[in-house]
């Protein structure tokens, strides 16, 4: 039985974010707001006024903090989208709290603490059950 | 129990005994040393030991709501002591604020027993119950309102139950009534009218009834003889009150209060629901629903309504009460209620004729002349739109003619003023909008009044059109034209609100107005269309001015002048927004599905002028909209109709000028939206003219907007041209963008159109702009790129010669197919998949395969089907790929579920054969992937489980083949068949099974919590046991239980529409079951586990009376199965009854319950017969065993 264990975790460094009309973002996608990559999971629109032209209300979860954010920018600005990459792994152990984990090209990394946590207990019961598990990770650059 | 030895003539007697206690009794004995547990205790012994009690002080309100669960619970076994229980408690309570409760308890559990009891008890015990009730409440002025009215409702009951066997006369309580009144006692006549009202509301039948476990064909019954006779003494006793109070000058406060309760009471009988003589039981439920009840009386009634004077005295009434606003709103009521009187009331049409003369002349010498309140704007309005609706014109027209012509003339005058007023409300942000609600009906009315030129001579409206459509004009455009935003001082108020994106549109909100004033505006078109034309082109010619000064001032970067600027184009754009709105509703209307038409009087007005136009100035006003009409040689020669139209034409060519001179920022996009709305609504009924629709056709438009005509080949264009210029601009515009892309596919959706759009060069730039997915088009929201993509693949069903076809197909559909391939085939696709871009390419692709399969008409669906069903099994591989990206798998399925929900019921069998197989993988492949996945969100919300939605939706649409069925065995893919269809290798059957094996499991209990997912669910497993109930012995164990488990869950613990539809999935379950014949087969005795459900849920479960229905059919279903199972179910019911006189009456129930149908048998007419009789049954035992 394979199970599926999402978290997220970043690399510093690099910076690469690029730039995306307010309005073509979308919910379930990415920007930065306040300086913090997030997720967007939600996204409204409002005018001022009959004629006023659209602004966007956003809400964004920081992906590492889990933090919320907000912003309302007018939709014909442009917003800094952060490049997110997602790696899947295979659990092979977990030692001393660090997960030694098999990337998709057959190299083992081991430089990820086990998160803290429900889902930190939740890998760790599946890996001593003897179980099958996957674990995606999310980076950001920048 | 003590007690439980005593017949019912020994509890009789001691309730006589309470009763003669209490009434002869002021003595009031404080008993010590008891806690409130005791008392409860107490009131459990019940019996003739309690009665020598006496009071109980400290019966507080814990043990008020014990009493009621006592009542509740002793219900059924010792209902002999509850009575006895009861009554000692109405005995031995004092007379302290705290017991009033008690009381009210009390009320209730008497109500209810009776009920129950009625035929145990004797009719002399109930009649003096009665009595007592009443002495009672009699007796005791400063009871608590609301206990008052419980013990009145009590003796309602009372009496409404009497009526069903003639054990009660109405006419003692009628007679004591109007002692009561006459007694000049104000206390006395309000105790009088309590009594009336409550007797109203019991024999109404409506929400207000109360529940006393009857069929609804005793309470229509009841109802009947009621408004024959009691209803009217009511009305004529309520009648000498009202006549009693407006004769007098003063009146003190109490005396006030007294009337207002009398004319509320008036309103009340004067709204009576009047049952028909011959209504069925299912149509009487759903009569009392009815909203806007109309006084229809019986022929009895004659008398009592058309007595002239009832009608004046109500109009003296509310003469002499309408500054009360709580008064004056039932007066007015009232009068609204007379103002609908129809029915066999009328001996003939010259009594209506009369009645409604003698009615307008009271409503004029009522309303003529004074002040109107706020207050009575909305039941003013009410009465005169009631008058409209209900008599017919031929009455209306019978009236004296100064008399209607005053009649229109006032009607013209409120219209007016209270538009007005509605605009000053708008302006003061009020919440209760009454002269908003008072405006919309008139308009109403004059919608009703106008659209009848039978009756009326052609323009016998027009002037009061005139006025009508003048005043809202005015109303909604700024000064000095106008005076919107201005107070009643003169103030103009400007507030910039925000405006959330779930406003409604104007265009919809006020739709009701738009209409009625776009057909006023139609009666008087030769004063609204030239006034039209010319506001808006004077505003064109402002606009323009405007935004080029702001332009130069921006070149010339001078300080931004602000505020005066961009309240001045502010002001434009709404005077603009109200222009079209107005013009969009007087051209044309909104039809859907349907050909909308030229309204007639539009195309008389053109054809009455065409002699007087040039047809060349006419097409060269139409063709320049840059430049200003007046600036047109002859402009003034020209067909009014098209100048209109190329006003609006005007409005677009500004607004695209400013766009291409990069003013977007200063343009309003409500605008936008407003000139492509137009722009739709008007190609829609205008553009290519089919001229075989009309009897006359004007000659202008058949020139300008003709079929093979350059002036429509030219207007396609520039329409065309405008949808890409919004297009490029409008992608941060949604609702802008939404609109623009509408026009789009009115363009092509019809096929001579069509025709034109493909032969502009525009068409084919956009269709490859939008293949290319490049800037501006790929920024649009995804619905909008759905949209577009379905006008592209409509577009491409237009005439064209095959090489140009073919090419067209090269350029739209291709793309698509080709960008996709080279994306998916990639060696390292399944590493870069994750990356923005592809994951972009991937969903434009799929939002296009969306578009694609909303675009299928039964024409195209061939070519459609083929094409989509090359990706749906490339989109197989992506669920894969993308096992991780929820959102991108639930746009995978969206695919197939679009797929299946517009073309499933055009395919023949073996294309639908393709389909199944495909949609089989599909899930066989989302099973694997979600095989143990958790889902560990704490915060889960419903749209987290979008793709079980999708997943049900998906089966349900490829059930639906089942009953929609439009394929004619693959008559559209002729030719493509390799023959006959191949052996049927995968049924739809097997699809959705392996489908719900799959959604099964994941339904959780928690799951069921959400309502939408629950309803789809629900929906799902009850289609499928009914389409195929001959699968559902042939699933697994695991998924067999679970199925039924998912079946007793929905009719034991949810909704009621979910019992319902499990309900409708026993009774094919059980027919199953009794054609196969196999007696240890599980469905065999799960349906003998549902026999029990049904008869528990029947026979002592509450249950609301439109489930008996579908519980009747499934039960007898059920029995003719099970018929052993149910004789026993039937013998331990009645074994467990100790009462011999229930015993009996349940067995005997029992026995005519099947009398009809033995031995019960699978055959309609047993059926019709047994659902019959349990409809009986249910009446006659329903409330006996089930406690309410």
């Amino acid at each position: 039985m394979a199970d599926e264990i999402d978290f997220t975790t970043g690399d510093a460094g690099a910076s690469s974010t690029y730039p995306m009309q307010c309005s073509a973002l979308r919910k379930n996608g990415f920007v930065v707001l306040k300086g913090r990559p997030c997720k967007i999971v939600e996204m409204s629109t409002s005018k001022t006024g009959k004629h006023g032209h659209a602004k966007v209300h956003l809400v964004g979860i920081d992906i590492f903090t889990g933090k919320k954010y907000e912003d309302i920018c007018p939709s014909t600005h442009n917003m800094d989208v952060p490049n997110i990459k997602r790696n899947d792994y295979q659990l092979i152990c977990i030692q001393d709290g660090y997960l030694s984990l098999l990337t998709e090209t057959g190299e083992v990394r081991e430089d990820l603490k086990l998160p803290e946590g429900e889902l930190g207990k939740e890998i760790e019961g599946k890996y001593n059950a003897g179980e099958d598990v996957q674990v995606s990770l999310n980076y950001s650059e920048g | 129990m003590m007690a439980a030895a005593l017949g019912p003539p020994e509890v009789i007697a001691q309730l006589e005994n309470a009763a003669k206690v209490l009434m002869g009794r002021e003595r009031t004995v404080a008993v010590g040393a008891s806690s409130p547990v005791g008392a409860v205790a107490l009131v459990r012994k019940g019996g003739p030991g309690a009665r020598k009690r006496h009071h109980l002080p400290w019966l507080t309100l814990s043990s008020a709501s014990m009493l009621s669960i006592y009542s509740y619970h002793l219900g059924s076994q010792n209902h002999h002591l509850q009575f006895a229980s009861i009554f000692w408690c109405l005995v031995s309570s004092p007379e302290t604020s705290k017991v009033d409760y008690v009381l009210f308890q009390a009320a209730t559990a008497i109500m209810e027993a009776v009920v129950r009891e009625w035929i145990l008890l004797e009719k002399g015990s109930i009649e003096s119950l009665r009595t007592f009730l009443l002495t009672y409440v009699l007796q005791r002025p400063h009871l608590q309102k609301y206990v008052r009215e419980q013990i009145l409702l009590a003796v309602a009951v009372i009496v409404k139950r009497g009526s069903l066997d003639k054990s009660i006369d109405c006419k003692s309580i009628f007679h004591e009534v109007s002692q009561l009144i006459s007694s000049g006692n104000p206390t006395v006549q309000t105790l009088a009218c309590s009594i009336l009202t409550a007797l109203l509301s019991e024999f109404s039948s409506s929400s207000k009834t109360s529940n006393i476990g009857l069929s609804m064909e005793f309470h229509g019954n009841c109802k009947r003889v009621f408004q024959e006779e009691d209803l009217r003494q009511i009305f004529l006793l309520t009648v000498e009150v009202l006549q009693e109070f407006s004769r007098r000058e003063h009146l003190s406060a109490q005396m006030s209060s007294v009337f207002q309760r009398y004319l509320a009471l008036a309103n009340h009988v004067l709204s009576w629901n009047f049952l028909p003589p011959n209504l069925g039981r299912h149509y009487i439920a759903m009569f009392e629903s009815s909203q806007n009840v109309l006084l229809k009386p019986t022929e009895s009634w004659r008398e009592a309504l058309l007595d002239s004077r009832v009608m004046e005295l109500f109009f003296t009434v509310h003469r002499k009460i309408r500054e009360d606003s709580d008064m004056a709103q039932d007066s007015l009521q009232c009068l609204a209620q007379l103002a609908s009187l129809h029915g066999p009331v009328f001996p003939d049409e010259g009594a209506q004729v009369d009645y409604l003369a003698h009615f307008i002349e009271g409503l004029l010498g009522t309303i003529n002349g004074i002040e109107i309140e706020d207050s009575e704007a909305v039941g003013i309005s009410s009465i005169i739109s009631n008058l409209i609706t209900v008599f017919p014109r031929n009455v209306l027209t019978a009236i004296p003619r100064e008399l209607f012509s005053s009649f229109v003339n006032c009607l013209t005058h409120l219209t007016c003023s209270f538009g007005r007023s509605a605009a000053l409300e708008e302006v003061l942000d009020k919440d209760d909008m009454v002269y908003m609600e008072a405006y919309d009906r008139l308009l109403e009315s004059w919608l009703t009044l106008v659209q009848d030129d039978k009756h009326f001579h052609k323009g016998f409206f027009t002037q009061h059109a005139v006025q009508v459509f003048n005043s809202y004009i005015q109303c909604h455009l700024a000064a000095p034209d106008g005076t919107r935003n201005l107070t009643a001082n003169g103030v103009a108020s400007r507030e910039e609100e925000e405006i959330s994106e779930l406003q409604e549109d104007d265009r919809d909100q006020f739709s009701d107005q738009l209409a009625s004033v776009g057909m006023l505006g139609r009666i008087a078109a030769e004063h609204c269309i030239p006034l039209l034309t010319s506001l808006l082109e004077e505003r064109v010619t402002r606009l323009h001015g405007q935004l080029q000064r702001q332009q130069q001032q921006q070149l010339l970067a001078s300080p931004t002048s602000g505020s005066a600027d961009s309240k001045t184009l502010d002001d434009l754009y709404e005077d603009i927004h109200w222009l079209i709105l107005v013009t969009g509703y007087l051209l044309a209307d909104d039809t859907q599905g349907e050909t909308p038409l030229i309204p007639p009087e539009i195309m008389e007005y053109s054809i009455k002028h065409s002699s007087e136009v040039d047809i060349n100035t006419t097409l060269q006003i139409l063709g320049s909209p840059g430049e200003k009409a007046s600036s047109i040689p002859g402009y003034n020669r020209t067909d009014s109709v098209i100048r209109l139209l190329s006003a609006i034409l005007r409005v677009s060519e500004v607004e695209s000028r400013a766009i291409r001179a990069d003013l977007t920022h200063l343009l309003s996009p409500q605008m936008g939206k407003d000139i492509v709305w137009f722009l739709k609504r008007w190609a829609k009924t205008y553009l290519l003219v089919d001229e075989k629709l009309y009897d006359q056709i004007s000659v202008p438009f058949s020139t300008a907007f003709g079929a093979d005509t350059e002036g429509s080949q030219w207007i396609v264009g520039y329409l065309l041209q405008k949808v890409l210029s919004n297009l490029s601009v409008c992608s941060s515009e949604q609702g802008l963008a939404d609109d623009t892309v509408q026009l789009l596919v009115t363009l092509v959706e019809r096929r001579e159109r069509a025709n034109l759009v493909i032969q502009c060069e525009n068409w084919w730039n956009l269709a490859k702009q939008f293949a290319s997915r490049s800037p501006p088009l790929n920024f649009l929201s995804s619905p909008v790129q759905r949209t577009l993509m379905k006008a592209l693949v409509l577009g491409g069903f237009a005439h064209m010669d095959t090489e140009t076809k073919q090419q067209y197909w090269t350029e739209v559909l291709q793309p698509l197919q080709q960008r996709f391939l080279r994306v998916i085939n990639q060696e390292n696709f399944p590493q870069t998949c994750q990356q923005e871009e592809v994951k972009q390419e991937i969903t434009a692709t799929l939002e296009a395969l969306c578009g694609i399969a909303e675009a299928t008409q039964v024409d195209n669906v061939a070519i459609l089907f083929n094409f989509l069903m090359d990706f749906l099994t490339n989109c197989i591989g992506l669920m894969e790929v993308y096992k991780n990206t929820p959102e991108t798998v639930n746009l995978i399925i969206e695919v197939f579920v679009e797929v299946a929900h517009k073309q499933i019921c055009y395919l023949g069998e073996s294309k639908a054969m393709n389909l199944y197989e495909a949609c089989l993988t599909l899930l066989q492949v989302y099973s694997k992937n979600n095989l143990g996945r958790q889902r560990i969100d704490v915060t889960a919300e419903e749209e987290q489980y979008q793709d079980l939605l999708l997943i049900m939706e998906l089966l349900t649409n490829l059930l639906s083949k089942e009953f929609i069925d439009f394929s004619d065995t693959d008559e559209v893919f002729r030719g493509q068949e390799p023959g006959p269809a191949a052996s049927r290798s995968v049924s739809a059957a097997d699809v959705v099974l392996y489908g719900v094996n799959l959604i099964l499991p994941l339904m959780s209990q928690d799951l069921l919590k959400f309502p939408t997912l629950c309803n789809q669910y629900y929906k799902l497993i009850t289609f499928i046991c009914e389409i195929f109930p001959e699968k559902i012995p042939q699933l697994p164990e695991d998924l067999f239980k679970s199925l039924m488990y998912s079946l007793e869950l929905g009719m034991t613990s949810m909704s009621s529409e979910v019992c319902q539809l499990c309900l409708e999935a026993l009774t094919p379950l059980a027919e199953q079951c009794a054609k196969a014949q196999e007696t240890d087969a599980p469905l065999f005795l799960a349906t003998r586990h549902f026999l029990k459900l049904v008869f528990d849920m029947l026979v002592l479960q509450k249950h609301s009376t439109e489930m008996t229905t579908a519980a009747g059919e499934a039960f007898y279903t059920l029995v003719c199965l099970h018929q052993a199972e149910y004789s026993e179910l039937v013998e331990t019911l009645l074994s467990s009854q100790q009462d011999p006189v229930i015993y009996q009456r349940l067995a005997d129930a029992f026995n005519k319950l099947t009398a009809s149908s033995t031995p019960p048998a699978l055959d309609r007419k047993q059926k019709m017969a047994f659902l019959k009789s349990l409809e009986e049954f249910m009446a006659n035992v329903g409330g006996l065993l089930c406690v309410k």
